[in-house]
């Protein structure tokens, strides 16, 4: 018989062990492909602002996905191998040379391999117009134009070679497992054990502790040193995941057979054992998809949340819709045309002088280490609003802020958004409390705080004054009005109005009025799109790197609860002689499979909500103008589970389907 | 009294319009009584097994009955049968088909364990019996880390825990050395004797079937010849002899 032919054969016969397996690797390739197309396709390029940022993001998980799937191919190729040991050492048997063997994995490889890359890439080719669409519908707020189909070859060599290299290597490696194969292999049969369940109650409580101790670094570390902590977060959380399931869970289903009157029901007895016994051969593959998953549910949970937080987030650093300072008098006018014309309703806009104090303070933080604040340095001033100028302002702003109500004598501190790391600014505010503020006729003492960054238009310090002692001061010349040398301070002019977010041609039209004709002008359409564009670019990216994830993972699952199957399956039939009926069987098989999917899950989604956790300090709670960010956070992280865990139980249910049909 | 009782019970494999039918088993009838040892014998694809799985309910005849205690196993539902299997049937394997996955004890216990026994009932029975077999010192290892003899007293127990009816044994000292064998044969009827529990025990070793009191020979799907044990069991055992080389069959 040619090899060719016995090739054909044997992935024919094998074809449902290795099914899942395939669309692994077809997906794989369709992701890779996509992601070239993309970045090649000129007018998805065009239709982003931050051409560059879209091109060079798209390169860089495209490598990445693509070193995770050659990563994952070759490792598990020798488990796969190993598989077929029986099969290949029978070949040997009847005389096949190890050479002769080694060809025929690398053709029965590189034809799976093909059979992927043709099938992956057609998908690409056939897909390749939606997933333009959904990207462009994700990043981009007004998008309307319709995508033309391109095609170009250079994508299919592009995403071909890398593979045919990875399959060859995979080809090559077998040939390395085969001469480690001894012909007595064959005649241990199925029956040898792996060995009695070992677990330990030290390896039990040591994983604990250090996946405890990541935990409560990752939740008590503020965002400073967070990202020094991360690494060692990391480390401490993945060898503890790896220990719990080599030595940990093994302990664990130990005591669970010490626990009778449960253990002792047929079901519990049969799947728990079954369980326990293959917890070797399967603790590394469950414990990397707990890691694995932790990342993946994590990508998703960070890059959804920050997805749905681009208002807020737009509002909290802004608070406008819009608004510009310096050169009213000559533009004011265009841009109440520019609503006119491009009819946009205005809500209502607010003009106020950008007023100055420089009372007379020091400020020292940390035991003098750290100058916050000097009046003896010319340069620094406070902005200065009265009580009924900052409600005015706070008023248009698109937050849900309270008006202030400031007593005579007392002034409230706007924070400034980069002190919200929470020890430096309770540190700021015992300082600012401690001294008062010395003007020329009257001592004012700050008394309150308020999260209102937005309102300080350039200025480090803002503060706001009772409208009696703002009179007063103003009065008495402690507030300036304008420069040294007699140049006026300018005015700042605050906009709100309908839709701010999807007005594109109006806002356009503004920035050719404003950009550079004023100090500065802000409008939250263009942050808006911006952080569309970037992180509507990172939800889609992590959506498709979860899939590889789940996808690489659930397949090396499928196969080796398939292998188990097959091992398994005299065990079933004598179960049967001896009186199990087929209900009892049902519920085996649930606990014999539902363990080995669930318990990974349900650890990577606890670190993950821990990650969040992390990310909440790092980046969310500056984001999120609420109470309890994290909540929040947590909120829209279980969304992404839910969706993760269903794609993954879809798994579940299409191995313990095989699995049924290959033991019953 | 008659405790099994099998009525022109026939089996076919393969289709019925398939032209490949073949009929393992041809209108057989016999009864057991309690308490009997009885041995199976008939050269190898004579039915035997087939027999063995009808009356352990693990298949099903295609014409004729089969009577339990009176009740008529060939009527029962899958529930029922599954249930019927745990209490009243005992098998014995030739290879022992103990699972690797359990400690000796746990595959004892799995019949009792299936049938939703209390613990401390499973624990009390298996002392008395694994006492009785002389496995009490190796409960707690793995079927691999014992030897074939000690794993087939292991598979007898679990046989015997549920305290069936009748235990069928499909050649249960074929994979064993002689010494072993033997001693799993005086087990057998030790168990026989004491319990007074009804064996039917398939082989094809002249020297195990003389430990039976009858034995019925089969051949080509019907029941061939049958012997008594009488008070010689020199007799006996040359009698067996001279019946299977009629029948062709295998012999020492
Ligand atoms: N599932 C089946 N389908 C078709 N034919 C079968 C099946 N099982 C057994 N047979 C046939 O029925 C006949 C009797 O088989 P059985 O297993 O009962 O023989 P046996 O007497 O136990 O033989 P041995 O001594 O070798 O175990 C054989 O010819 C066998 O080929
Ligand atoms: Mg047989």
């Amino acid at each position: 018989m040619k090899l060719i032919t016995l090739a054909v054969r044997n992935i024919k016969r094998n074809f449902s062990k290795y099914a899942m397996y395939f669309f692994t690797l077809s997906f794989s390739v369709f992701t890779v492909y996509s992601f070239l197309a993309l970045i090649q396709n000129e007018f998805v390029y065009q239709a982003f602002t931050y051409r560059e940022r879209y091109r060079t993001m798209l390169i860089v998980f495209g490598v990445i996905i693509f070193v995770f799937v050659m990563f994952f191919l070759i490792s598990s190729n020798a488990s796969f191998i190993r598989a077929r040991k029986k099969e290949i050492s029978m070949y040997s048997l009847f005389g096949m040379t190890n050479g002769k063997i080694g060809k025929l994995l690398f053709l029965e490889i590189m034809l799976v391999g093909l059979a992927a890359l043709v099938g992956g890439i057609a998908a690409g080719i056939f897909f390749s117009k939606l997933i333009a669409m959904i990207l462009l519908d994700i990043a981009l707020v007004d998008f309307t134009g319709d995508i033309t189909f391109t095609f170009n070859p250079q994508e299919i060599y592009l995403t071909a070679l890398p593979f045919l290299f990875v399959f060859g290597v995979m080809g090559l490696s077998g040939l390395r497992v085969i001469n480690k194969f001894e012909l007595v292999d064959l005649f241990k049969g199925e029956k040898v054990s792996e060995g009695k369940p070992r677990g330990s109650t030290l390896i039990l409580l040591l994983s604990l502790l250090l996946i405890g101790t990541g935990y409560y670094l990752a939740v008590t570390t503020d965002s400073y040193n967070l990202i020094g902590f991360a690494l060692p977060i990391l480390f401490l959380v993945i060898i503890g995941t790896y220990l719990f399931f080599w030595g940990g869970l093994p302990k664990i289903l130990s005591w669970m057979k010490k626990r009778k009157t449960k253990y002792y029901r047929g079901d519990n007895l049969i799947a728990v054992s079954a369980f326990a016994h293959r917890m070797r051969s399967i603790g590394s593959t469950m414990a990397t998809i707990a890691v694995l998953s932790a990342v993946a549910t994590t990508a998703v949970a960070t890059g959804f949340n920050l997805y749905q937080n681009i208002e807020r987030n737009t509002y909290g650093i802004l608070g406008y819709d819009m608004y510009f300072y310096g050169g009213q008098e000559k533009l004011l006018d265009d841009v109440y045309s520019a609503f006119e014309n491009y009819g946009v309703e205005l809500i209502a806009d607010y003009t106020t002088q950008r007023l100055q104090a420089k009372p007379k303070l020091k400020i020292t933080l940390y035991n003098g280490e750290l100058e916050y604040y000097n009046s003896e340095n010319g340069d620094d001033y406070f902005r200065v609003y009265s009580q009924s100028v900052c409600n005015e302002l706070l008023a248009l702003a698109r937050v849900n802020l309270e008006p202030v109500q400031i007593k005579e004598g007392e002034a409230v501190y706007v924070r400034s958004f980069w002190t919200n790391v929470p020890d430096f600014a309770v540190e700021i505010e015992r300082a600012i409390m401690a001294e008062p503020l010395e003007f020329s006729k009257q001592d004012i003492r700050i008394t309150s705080f308020l999260d209102a960054s937005f309102t300080a238009f350039g200025a480090m310090h803002t503060i706001i004054l009772s409208d009696a002692d703002f009179a007063n001061l103003y009065e008495a010349g402690d507030i300036l009005t304008g420069y040294s040398s007699g140049t006026p301070f300018d005015q700042v002019t605050v906009f709100k109005y309908i839709k701010p977010l999807k007005s594109g041609d109006f806002s356009r039209e503004i920035n050719r009025i404003l950009s550079g004709n004023v100090g500065s002008y802000r409008l939250a359409y263009n942050h808006y799109i911006e952080s569309l564009e970037v992180f509507g670019l990172a939800c889609f990216i992590g959506f498709f790197m979860s899939i590889v994830f789940i996808l690489m993972t659930a397949s090396l699952l499928y196969f080796k609860q398939i292998m188990a199957a097959q091992e398994e399956q005299h065990q079933y039939q004598m179960l049967r002689k001896i009186g199990m009926d087929s209900q009892v069987e049902k519920r085996v098989i649930t606990k014999r499979l539902l363990p080995v999917f669930l318990i990974p899950l349900v650890i990577g989604i606890i670190h993950s909500i821990f990650a969040m956790k992390t990310a909440d300090s790092i980046l969310f709670s500056d984001m999120i103008m609420a109470e309890n960010s994290y909540f929040v956070v947590l909120g829209f992280s279980g969304i992404m589970y839910g969706v993760y865990a269903l794609v993954y139980g879809l798994f579940y249910f299409i191995t313990k389907h095989q699995y049924t049909r290959i033991v019953s | 009294m008659s405790l099994l009782k099998v009525e022109n019970v026939s089996k076919m494999y393969g289709t019925k319009r398939g032209a490949k039918q073949y009929q393992a088993l041809n209108q057989i009838s016999f009864e057991v009584f309690e308490g009997e040892f009885i041995g199976v014998m008939g050269a190898s694809g004579s039915g035997k097994t087939t027999l063995l799985n009808i009356l352990g309910s693990i298949d099903r005849p295609t014409n004729g009955r089969v009577f339990l205690g009176g009740v008529d196993i060939s009527n029962l539902k899958k529930r029922q049968l599954a249930e019927h299997r745990i209490k009243n049937i005992g098998f014995i394997f030739q290879d022992y088909n103990l699972l690797e996955t359990m400690t000796l004890k746990e595959n004892i216990i799995l019949p009792l364990a299936l049938h939703g026994c209390k613990v401390q009932i499973m624990e009390e029975r298996l002392r008395k019996l694994g006492g009785d077999l002389g496995i009490l010192g190796i409960l707690d290892k793995y079927p691999y880390e014992v030897s074939g003899g000690e794993q087939q007293r292991a598979a007898a127990c679990r046989a015997l825990i549920t305290d069936p009816k009748i235990v069928l044994a499909d050649e249960p000292t074929g994979n064993l050395d002689s010494r072993s064998g033997r001693a799993l044969l005086e087990l057998l009827s030790q168990i026989n004797r004491v319990y007074r529990t009804t064996i039917l025990m398939v082989t094809h070793d002249v020297f195990a079937a003389s430990y039976c009191q009858r034995i019925m020979f089969i051949r080509d799907g019907e029941i061939y010849h049958e012997l008594y044990a009488g008070d010689d069991k020199q007799q006996f055992f040359d009698s067996i002899i001279d019946v299977v080389s009629v029948l062709g069959g295998e012999n020492q």
